[in-house]
């Protein structure tokens, strides 16, 4: 019910208000803009025939109610309340053409008869205009009334005067001006977009401080700053750091600033984005991890997976006690962009060998861990879980996708979502048969993440033999990745064969939903051994890769990327994946 | 929104025991009624610190904001052009009474006596 004025849009008027403006005049509020009297303390606009009158309800007599409204027509106060009695009601039903009143304590037009406000554009602009005047007139004036004597004596500690000022467009003052020109230069200009490219590292590239040990934090945090989505969602300002401790200090009556990994993020973001390419130290952040994951506080160093997890946790942890949304389903992502980002389903299908029996279950998950392929030529340990491919024995002998030997991430996850069997001294609990069987597993995608990390198995501790070791072995991945063959429907159509399946009507979903191509954006590697060893990022950003190695940024040819000890490779949806290309005219 | 005077009488969680019975003549002096104490606190202007001081509380703790989503959510479901205020009144109110912590009306109730003390004659 709005119509456009001059491009203003504005409430149409009720039938009764068009009546009272037909009465009365193009203006029928003039007279009751000189009641309009505005308290100095917030500035608000009431309206009061005199400034000390204390209205009160003309029928029940009640000064008290919280909504009071002045008839225009006739300025007698009536009080409101619609559900136990409305003396405003009764009297604008028994004088036709008192129907419009005003609020008494708001300054607001209201019709009686429809019980909803009304507008009135000159009224409206009376009001604007004196609490304006009221604003400028209480901060240039010394006199000292009554009123503001007593106001600035028993102010509460968080009392803010708000003042309330015209817009005025920003303009930048002299200095401004100086520091815009000599240290900004255009975002994206046509002219020398090739030049800011070339000569430039991309927007957001800012080195970390190792802060003792540290690199196994620094790897992950730039890996996080370029992941599109969460980039996103720092960047637009999702989770305001300010507003957020505002908030949990309020609320705690402290001002002590509480843990939040996300304001951590919030602060880190703003900081390696703000232009500025000195090395950033995240001190604030290590600190803040400390308190979260106590019993990695140290300064030995960490596994970087291990702080990937952590990180996710805490962020969850603080965003769902603020939202109150632990009633999402797991692995949905509703509750924290953590998950929003990281989360996906796995599927897992278990059949009894002597029945044919399967249980599935569902779990969400934040990233894959995938082993590498043990020795070729077999060994002595993978004698009890013996392979197979699609509960197929024949395919044991014959494997397609054997690549001289070489490692390769699809290789990994081909054996993650291959059936297992699973050794006899691993029986489960059959519901058929009511005895535990030997069984078969599988895994499967149920539904992919916008972003899926893959953490390679390097680190082997041994708890029986009482050591650790690290598994260097080289694997391959790429820089594309089609997860389709991967999810449950194509694991299952190819057990079941082309058919529709009886369960889960909603299948289909995780594949049509989105698309299943991925591309990689960041991979974490590691070097050296278990216990002296480093961590090093390389991101990719529209075709070009860098090299983040605590302070040092540097581009580098993506052949050292290839080369590279991959412990742990993100890869995000490709819709989501900005590919800058010189030529716009190619999506 | 602000329902400040009504703590004093309406929420039950802080009220006070009641004061034991006395001669009407009494009455007048020990026990000011709803109305007078209403009365000086707007004259003496405390009425409008207190409802200041009451919409900084409730905006702080997301109370408003709360408020705010309830309303948007009826709209939503109403649609924009058959919902009234008396509607949007009518459809927060219970909730909105329940969800103000009760440290908040510690609060403003003790501000309220202590003014009470003050200014008793």
């Amino acid at each position: 019910m709005s119509s456009k004025i001059n491009g203003h849009v504005s409430p149409q008027p009720c039938p009764h208000l068009l009546v009272f403006r037909s009465r009365n005049g193009p203006k029928p509020f003039r007279a009751l803009q000189d009641c309009i009297r505005v308290k100095p303390p917030g500035g608000r606009a009431a309206i009061r025939r005199e400034p000390t009158e204390v209205p009160r309800c003309g029928t029940c007599e009640e000064s008290s109610r919280s909504r009071l409204y002045a008839c225009v027509a006739c300025a007698a106060v009536f009080c409101h309340a619609p559900l136990l009695h409305s003396h405003a009601s009764d009297h604008s039903l028994s004088i036709p053409g008192h129907e419009i009143a005003v609020d008494v304590d708001r300054a607001e037009l209201f019709c009686c008869a429809c019980g909803d406000q009304v507008y009135d554009r000159d009224f409206d602009a009376a009001v604007v205009l004196a609490q304006t005047v009221n604003a400028t007139a209480t901060t240039s004036t010394s006199g000292s009334t009554a009123m503001q004597c007593s106001v600035a004596g028993s102010q509460p500690e968080n009392l803010r005067k708000r003042r309330r000022v015209d817009y005025r467009p920003w303009e930048p003052d002299s200095g401004e001006h100086i520091s815009r020109g000599n240290q900004s230069i255009p975002l994206l200009d046509a002219t020398n977009a090739s030049l800011v490219s070339s000569t430039q590292q991309p927007w957001g590239f800012r080195g970390l401080n190792n802060l003792g040990n540290t690199c196994f934090m620094n790897s992950i945090l730039q890996a996080l700053l370029h992941t599109p989505p969460l980039r996103n969602y720092f960047l637009g300002d999702r989770h305001n750091r300010y507003y957020c401790q505002q908030k949990n200090g309020a609320i705690n009556g402290t001002k002590n600033s509480r843990l939040c990994l996300a304001c951590d993020m919030d602060a880190l973001f703003s900081a390696v984005f703000s232009g500025d390419r000195t090395p950033y130290s995240p001190a604030k952040f290590l600190y803040s991890w400390w308190q979260h994951a106590a019993n990695l506080a140290s300064y030995e160093q960490q596994d970087a997976h291990e702080f990937f997890i952590s990180m996710l946790e805490g962020i969850h942890e603080k965003v769902e006690k603020d939202k109150r949304k632990s009633q999402s389903p797991a692995g949905s992502g509703d509750c924290c962009i953590a998950h929003r980002v990281f989360s996906g389903i796995l599927r897992s299908d278990v059949m009894c060998m002597v029945c044919g029996f399967t249980s599935t279950t569902y779990d969400p998950c934040v990233d894959i861990s995938l082993d590498l392929e043990p020795n070729q030529g077999g060994s002595g340990k993978s004698s009890s879980a013996k392979s197979l491919n699609s509960f197929n024995f024949e395919a044991d002998c014959m494997r397609p996708n054997q690549n001289c030997g070489i490692s390769t991430l699809k290789g990994c996850l081909e054996r993650f979502t291959r059936a297992e069997k699973l050794g006899s001294d691993q029986k489960l609990f059959c519901q058929k048969c009511q005895v535990r069987q030997e069984s078969l597993k599988q895994m499967s995608i149920r539904k992919l993440p916008l972003v899926s990390c893959f953490h390679v198995k390097r680190f082997e501790h041994s708890s029986i033999r009482k050591m650790s070791r690290k598994v260097d072995r080289y694997l391959q991945f790429p820089f594309s990745l089609d997860m389709a063959p991967y999810l449950s429907s194509s694991i299952l159509r190819s057990r079941f064969g082309n058919r529709i399946f009886p369960f889960d009507g909603d299948e289909q979903d995780a594949s049509n939903d989105l698309s299943t191509e991925f591309e990689l954006f960041a991979v974490v590697t590691h070097s050296g051994r278990l216990d002296a060893g480093h961590y090093v990022t390389y991101l990719r950003l529209s075709n070009q890769w860098y090299k983040c190695d605590d302070a040092w940024i540097t581009q580098v040819n993506e052949s050292i990327v290839r080369a590279a000890q991959g412990y742990m490779m993100f890869y995000v949806q490709k819709v989501l994946y900005y590919k800058e290309s010189e030529n716009q005219g190619t999506s | 929104m602000s329902h400040s005077h009504k703590l004093v009488i309406k929420s039950s969680m802080s009220r006070p025991p009641p004061p034991p019975p006395t001669t009407n003549k009494d009455q007048q002096h020990q026990n000011p009624s709803l109305q007078e104490i209403n009365i000086k606190l707007i004259q003496s202007g405390e009425k409008e610190r207190l409802k200041e001081l009451l919409r900084e509380r409730l905006l702080e703790c997301g109370w408003i904001d709360e408020m705010k989503a309830l309303c948007r959510a009826f709209t939503r479901k109403k649609g924009r052009n058959n919902v009234t205020v008396d509607d949007l009144v009518h459809v927060i109110s219970p909730k909105g009474r329940a969800s103000v912590p009760n440290s908040m009306k510690a609060e403003l109730l003790q501000r309220i006596r202590a003014f009470l003390a003050s200014t008793a004659d």
